[in-house]
């Protein structure tokens, strides 16, 4: 419990406009992009700097206090909600950029920064951060590196792993480390690696220094319409296998057509029953060179109307037709769940197909819109939580995800376990795996303060061995494997 | 349980591969040569309960990178867990156990038109994927491609008390549960087996070139590194190997002959020649073996800010000037990685130049790994600079994964 | 800086009405807000997440607040209304919205909802009550202008700035006083002519349009050049031009600011005045005014008398610059040598969705060279009443919005939005010229300087 003796303490700290207590203030965090987990906490702090963070989370370790951090609160996985008399540090207010070298390349933001704004920043010199996922107008940074976020170019240009160099981080024991550095290589074990992709379980991560890309020369855009799924699929293999590393492919289905032009009207064809975004970026004459070759392919899969970009003004409009998906989808339906499994990109059309398989056995209708290019399925299943479907929904969509698992993938390509996926890691995982990945969680937070209950089941969340993941005698022995 | 009989112990003269150094460290020990999962697990499990200290080796070419290792009991041999595990090139993903070189791989990936872009200057002595993991060792492809452990999307690991460890997956798109791989990657084999490595792989290249051009001076290579950073050429590597910069481009054959006559172009790269085909395979060969070293030569790695090196390089030529050594520097120019080569002189001299170079370093916010060191170097120069703010973690990650101190023990001395 | 918590303290036992809900008039609608899936798209548009980082000052948050209030879960109490009252009204967030989200409409629905179930303090009433009763009645505005003029003219202003008087008043009052334009006495008392017929030309003898204008209230007495220009454009253009006399304040500012009835009056008065006029449309210079205008069906929607007259004649309300854009250019217009801020009012760009023509209408004119602002989507902190009642937020935003407005490097800035060009004139200290879109056009088709 948060007594007035340590909310002052915390008030010391930060100061008084950086706590808030007032409950109606508070249930304003009770849950970020999933709504679906909600928990008031019981203390919001708005820090500005490192010390601030620091501050307050020694605090937290002195008085056994759970945290949580928070950037804008767009995650789908439920990686920022809030524990029950908890603290959550919201880094809302920490969106400096702390530094910008154009000639290295190389910038230094607060984690409340927005994936878009960095890019923003560094346009005047010629210079972009490749991730760049969907909401990346909203999305921080620091969120970025809990999630290891990727993006729709991330088939070509790789996670946000694979672009922050170094990281100052608050442990959860309030002290403060670096971790990676000015260059790609660094001396001992990589835990700037380790820490990217740790969903606010390892500590928080307050100085994030990105390196930038010149932007490409040439980018060429199109949308390729397919009389069915397959089709697409098809020609996303053909792309793939034909030495081509596309920037981006996206694919899109009928019913994301539908909400996406509703509400951006970005031009797709509303009678495709698949379209594929294909992108190209690079040298102007490899890439128009590359691009005539993905037209043909695209042809020869049987696609019924090719839509080319013709400027940048149309690029920006389809892409945001395909970012704007997600949340769009709120137009031709009440609620809906997004699931984030990933199958090998050979299994698309099998994948895709079984949902919608699953789909109509359970009565609810499922959008597909996602990375074709990486096999990151993103299936949105419809319901009306007022027609009581929320159950049948969820069940719909968990079965999907575990099917990603059965099929060779992964229970998330991007958007994080969290809370809403922990409880399915023994689908994916074994025993052993989740202990020891417990292990490394404990060495990074002992007391189990940051963020507990996300991404690890645990037994209280999801009861004692919920459908846990049963290994092979043969694998337990180490003879066989599933990977 | 398994059939497979256990791991052969064998004695400590028998066949070995050996690493380029010709250095055999732990050259008394009894050496294990898995040759399957599960008798790697086995042999693990054996050495934990029998407290026995551990070294991994794979080809042996970076068994000297770090401090010394202070005891060894077991050599734990990878050269037999060398199989391709999987192989499905329309999903860019291929599996192997972690003993398979680097070259062999590459073999195997050629048919498909694949490979693994990666250009480790160890792959000539024959390094191994999960060695090259644990070592960290990386060429001047990073720039474009990235590491190793960059391309790694699962692995298998075996840790201290034998048990076997999944992370990751084997799709190229994931983000479920934490990345065990990377507390792997630049362990220097203090925190577990890699066994296994699932990997992403990318098309071959249709066409390579490379455009050289002739300077000894870093401001200069650094500016026209700059230059070609700034063009639209889009470089997969960028290397100043002290006397000349070095830029190579891939594509179709159009298009790496177009860059190469662009860069020419720039005003910065003014004096710069495309190279002859064998003139560019030879220039990153002898690249590749300055980067490894030899016996009797001191090697530093270190990473920094790439626009730190004229300064670097400054404070090298200080600290070699009235020595009998011979120091090189060669800077992947565009990433701020640096490699600082030292030949001849006698070992006091190896000893204070890696001490106030590492010094240097450090001051200008970077980090530094000893690779090599001429004979007697290590009675008089610490292995590691000053512990990171990291070392507390690291101790603690040491305690949760190895609690015997039975891998590579004093690798890390005295961070951990 | 902006106060704890980017409003004023919640300080319970402030009125009688604490701890009461929605009543049952028009509480914003379950199904508007249940069509929010809270992505969090509006966060980066929204000004008052922008200053204080908060979820619940922004639009994220406050439709969450309505949601629990709505539902019984929490109390409107000082804490909502602050966080409530803290919104600009700007839309940005409509617009950044990607499930179609009313905002707006949930948002004129709350405050209603305040005014009659929350006791507003007696200071905040008195000063409300000021505004409300001050600015809509040109009559009564005009009088205050002229003092105002002779206020500065005398140098009683920079008096009472030197000996520091003015720093020592209330926000809110200091923010009144800032904001007063230095207007030329002649200006505060000229009137729009009610009948200005179009400008034959050779080649278009006949009127292209006949179009009644809405003069405002604060326009017509702050802004009566602006009125001018546009008259004078509008009949250059070809347009017969109707400006009944006392048609009085179109109710923007008040349903803006909750007051519904007001609203409903006033809204009723102006349709009354223009319908019986053979116009083609309403044309209207204040980007502000425009969107309450277009909104006048639904605003009436409920009342049997007005509701299909309240739709038709919010079907002929035009912003200037639409009309202008519709009109192939007739007047020749003359250069314009010099380079232009843009700043695009949220009432215009936002609330009406209108952001092509005025770009259309200014590229018309030969050698004007038209440049964005950086953030060109964030509200400057005018947003109607906004800075009179919300002077800290608004004083945070404008002090913003006139940096980047200096990072083009402009001759002068353009908004078509008198609330705008007020705020952007005092945060940039005078030092740029700041303009309606129409005066420089105005210009260019007399061959005169706009400035």
């Amino acid at each position: 419990m948060i007594d007035t003796a340590l909310r002052k303490r915390f008030e010391a700290a930060l100061g008084r406009d950086a706590v808030l207590t007032d409950p109606l203030q508070l249930r304003t965090y009770e849950c970020d992009g999933l709504t679906g987990f909600r928990e008031v906490p019981a203390l919001v702090l708005l820090p500005r700097t490192t010390e601030q963070v620091a501050a307050a989370v020694a605090l937290c370790a002195e008085a056994e206090l759970p945290f949580v951090a928070r950037g804008a609160g767009t995650g789908l996985s439920g990686g920022a909600v809030p524990v029950a008399q908890g603290v959550v540090i919201s880094l809302a207010r920490m969106r400096q950029v702390l530094e910008f070298d154009p000639d290295d390349r190389t910038m230094v933001l607060q984690p409340g920064v927005t994936n878009a704004e960095i890019s923003k920043v560094a346009a005047p010199h010629g210079l972009y951060y490749a991730p760049d996922p969907s909401s990346q107008v909203v999305c921080t940074i620091g969120g970025n590196v809990a999630e290891n976020s990727g993006g729709a170019h991330c088939v070509k240009y790789g996670f946000t792993v694979h672009h922050v160099t170094a990281l100052t981080v608050v442990l959860p024991d309030g002290s403060v480390v670096r971790l990676g550095g000015d260059a790609p290589e660094t001396a001992g074990p990589d835990l700037r690696g380790l820490f990217i992709g740790s969903e606010g379980t390892l500590g928080i991560a307050t100085e994030i220094r990105v390196r930038l890309l010149r932007t490409p020369q040439s980018v060429r855009t199109l949308v390729a319409d397919f009389p069915t799924v397959e089709a697409a699929g098809e020609a996303v293999s053909g792309i793939m296998a034909s030495g081509i590393v596309p920037a981006a492919v996206e694919m899109l289905d009928a019913l994301a057509i539908e909400a996406s032009e509703a509400a951006v009207q970005a031009g797709y064809s509303l009678d495709a029953t698949a379209a594929l975004v294909v992108e190209l970026d690079g040298m102007e004459d490899e890439c128009e060179e590359q691009f005539e070759r993905v037209v043909a392919l695209c042809r020869e899969k049987g696609t019924t109307h090719i839509r080319i970009a013709t400027d940048a003004e149309e690029r920006a409009r389809i892409w945001k037709g395909r970012k704007a998906a997600f949340a769009a989808v709120g137009r031709i339906s009440p609620d809906y769940f997004v699931q984030d499994g990933v199958v090998p990109r050979t299994r698309l059309a099998e994948a895709l197909s079984r949902i919608a398989a699953m789909s109509r056995a359970e009565g609810l209708r499922v959008a597909n819109v996602f990375h074709a290019g990486d096999g990151n399925l993103h299936p949105l299943v419809l319901f009306d939580e007022q027609a009581g479907e929320a159950e049948r929904a969820e069940r719909l969509s968990s079965e999907i995800a575990e099917m990603c698992v059965e099929l060779g993938g992964s229970l998330s390509g991007e958007h994080g376990i969290g809370l809403d996926k922990a409880c399915s890691m023994p689908k994916m995982f074994g025993e052993e795996d989740l202990a020891v990945m417990g292990r490394l969680r404990s060495s990074f937070d002992p007391g189990g303060l940051a963020n507990p209950g996300k991404v690890l089941p645990t037994p209280r969340l999801c009861g004692e061995s919920p459908g846990r993941y049963r290994p092979h005698p043969l694998e337990t022995a180490g003879v066989i494997e599933r990977w | 349980m398994t059939d497979e009989p256990p791991a052969a112990v064998r004695e400590p003269d028998g066949p070995r591969p050996a690493g380029e150094s010709g250095a055999a460290p732990a050259a008394g020990a009894p050496r294990v040569r898995p040759t399957s999962l599960a008798e790697a697990a086995e042999a693990l499990g054996t050495a934990a309960r029998e407290k026995q200290a551990l070294l991994f080796t794979g080809a042996g070419t970076a068994l000297e990178w770090g401090a010394p290792v202070g005891r060894t009991d077991v050599v734990v041999e990878t050269g037999s867990l060398d199989g391709l595990v999987s192989h499905a090139p329309e999903d860019w993903t291929v599996g192997v156990e972690a003993g398979m070189p680097l070259s062999r791989l590459q073999e195997l990936l050629a048919p498909a038109g694949q490979w693994l872009p990666l250009d480790a200057p160890t792959e000539r002595g024959g390094a191994t994927l999960g060695g090259l993991l644990a070592g960290g060792d990386t060429g001047p492809r990073r720039l474009k491609y990235g590491g190793l452990s960059d391309l790694v999307i699962g692995a298998t690991l075996v840790l201290a008390d034998g048990s076997v460890v999944r992370t990751g997956g084997d799709v190229i798109k994931n983000v479920a549960g934490y990345d065990l791989a990377k507390l792997m990657a630049g362990s220097l084999g203090a925190f577990g087996l890699v066994a296994r490595l699932n990997l992403r792989v990318h098309p071959l290249p249709e066409s390579t070139a490379t455009v050289a051009l002739e300077t000894g001076d870093p401001g200069h290579a650094l500016r026209a590194a700059r230059a070609v950073m700034r063009s639209p050429l889009e470089p997969v590597a960028v290397e100043w190997e002290g006397e000349r910069l070095l830029i190579r481009f891939h594509g179709t054959r159009e298009s790496t002959s177009a860059r190469g006559r662009l860069a020419m172009d720039l005003p910065e790269l003014d004096g710069a020649r495309v190279l002859g085909e064998d003139d560019e395979h030879a220039a990153w060969e002898a690249l590749a073996r300055l980067i490894a070293g030899e016996d009797g030569r001191t090697v530093l790695r270190a990473g920094t800010r790439a626009s730190r090196l004229p300064a670097l390089h400054a404070e090298l030529t200080a600290l070699t000037r009235d020595t009998d050594m011979t120091a090189r520097l060669v800077s992947g120019i565009a990433q701020g990685v640096h490699t600082v080569v030292l030949s001849g002189g006698e070992a006091a001299e190896h000893a204070a130049c890696v001490t106030a170079w590492r010094e240097a370093v450090h001051a200008a916010g970077g980090s530094v790994t000893l690779r090599r060191r001429r004979e007697g170097v290590d009675a008089l120069a610490a292995s590691w600079g000053p512990a990171p703010s990291t070392a507390p973690v690291m101790r603690a990650l040491k305690r949760q994964f190895d609690p015997g101190g039975l891998c590579a023990p004093g690798r890390f001395h005295p961070w951990f | 800086m902006i106060s704890p918590h980017g409003t004023p303290d919640p300080q319970p036992g402030q009125g009688p009405a604490q701890g009461q809900g929605f009543d049952a008039h028009d509480p914003p609608s379950p199904d508007l807000i249940s069509d929010c899936v809270h992505c969090g798209f509006c966060l980066p548009a929204c000004p008052t997440y922008a200053l204080t980082g908060e979820e619940m000052n922004s639009p994220r948050g406050r439709i969450y607040q309505m949601k629990l209030i709505g539902e019984g879960e929490a109390p409107l109490d000082a804490a909502a209304v602050g966080h409530f009252d803290n919104c600009l009204g700007c839309m940005a967030c409509v617009t950044a919205c990607p499930s179609g989200v009313q905002y707006d409409r949930l948002i004129q629905s709350v405050r209603p909802q305040i005014e009659r179930n929350w006791a507003r303090t007696r200071a905040d009433r008195a000063f409300r009550g000021l505004i409300f009763r001050l600015f809509p009645y040109p009559r009564r505005l005009r009088p205050a202008a002229a003092l105002g003029a002779l206020y500065q003219r005398l140098g009683v202003r920079r008096l009472l700035q030197r000996t520091g008087v003015t720093r020592r008043l209330p926000a809110r009052l200091r923010a009144l006083e800032a904001l007063m334009p230095d207007v030329p006495l002649r200006s505060a008392l000229r009137r729009t002519p009610a009948h200005s017929p179009a400008r034959g030309q050779a080649s278009a003898p006949a009127a292209r349009r006949t179009v009644g204008m809405v003069t405002g209230c604060v326009q017509q007495v702050f802004f009566a050049h602006v009125n001018e220009a546009t008259v004078r454009v509008l009949t250059a253009e070809g347009c017969d031009v109707v400006a009944p006399r006392e048609q009085g304040c179109c109710g923007a500012l008040s349903e803006h600011a909750g007051r519904e009835e007001e609203a409903v009056v006033r809204a009723k008065r102006l349709i009354e005045t223009f319908e019986d006029l053979e116009v083609d449309a309403v044309v209207v210079n204040v980007a502000g005014c425009g969107s309450a205008l277009k909104e006048y069906g639904r605003l009436l929607a409920g009342d049997p008398e007005f509701a299909e007259r309240a739709e038709r004649f919010a079907a002929k309300v035009r912003d200037v610059s639409e009309l202008l854009a519709e009109l192939p250019p007739l007047a020749p217009r003359h250069p314009v040598p010099a380079r232009l801020a843009h700043h695009e009012a949220c009432h215009l760009a936002h609330a009406q969705g209108v952001r092509r023509a005025p770009r259309e209408v200014l590229s018309a004119v030969p050698e004007l060279e038209v440049v964005d602002i950086p953030e060109s989507d964030m509200c400057c902190g005018s947003a109607g009443v906004y800075n009179l009642v919300q002077p800290e937020s608004a004083e945070e935003l404008g002090r913003r919005k006139a940096a980047h407005v200096r990072s083009t490097a402009p001759e002068a800035v353009v908004t078509a939005n008198p609330g705008c060009l007020l705020q952007i004139s005092r945060h940039l200290d005078s030092e740029l010229p700041v303009l309606h879109p129409v005066q420089v056009v105005d210009a260019s088709i007399r061959g005169v300087k706009p400035w």
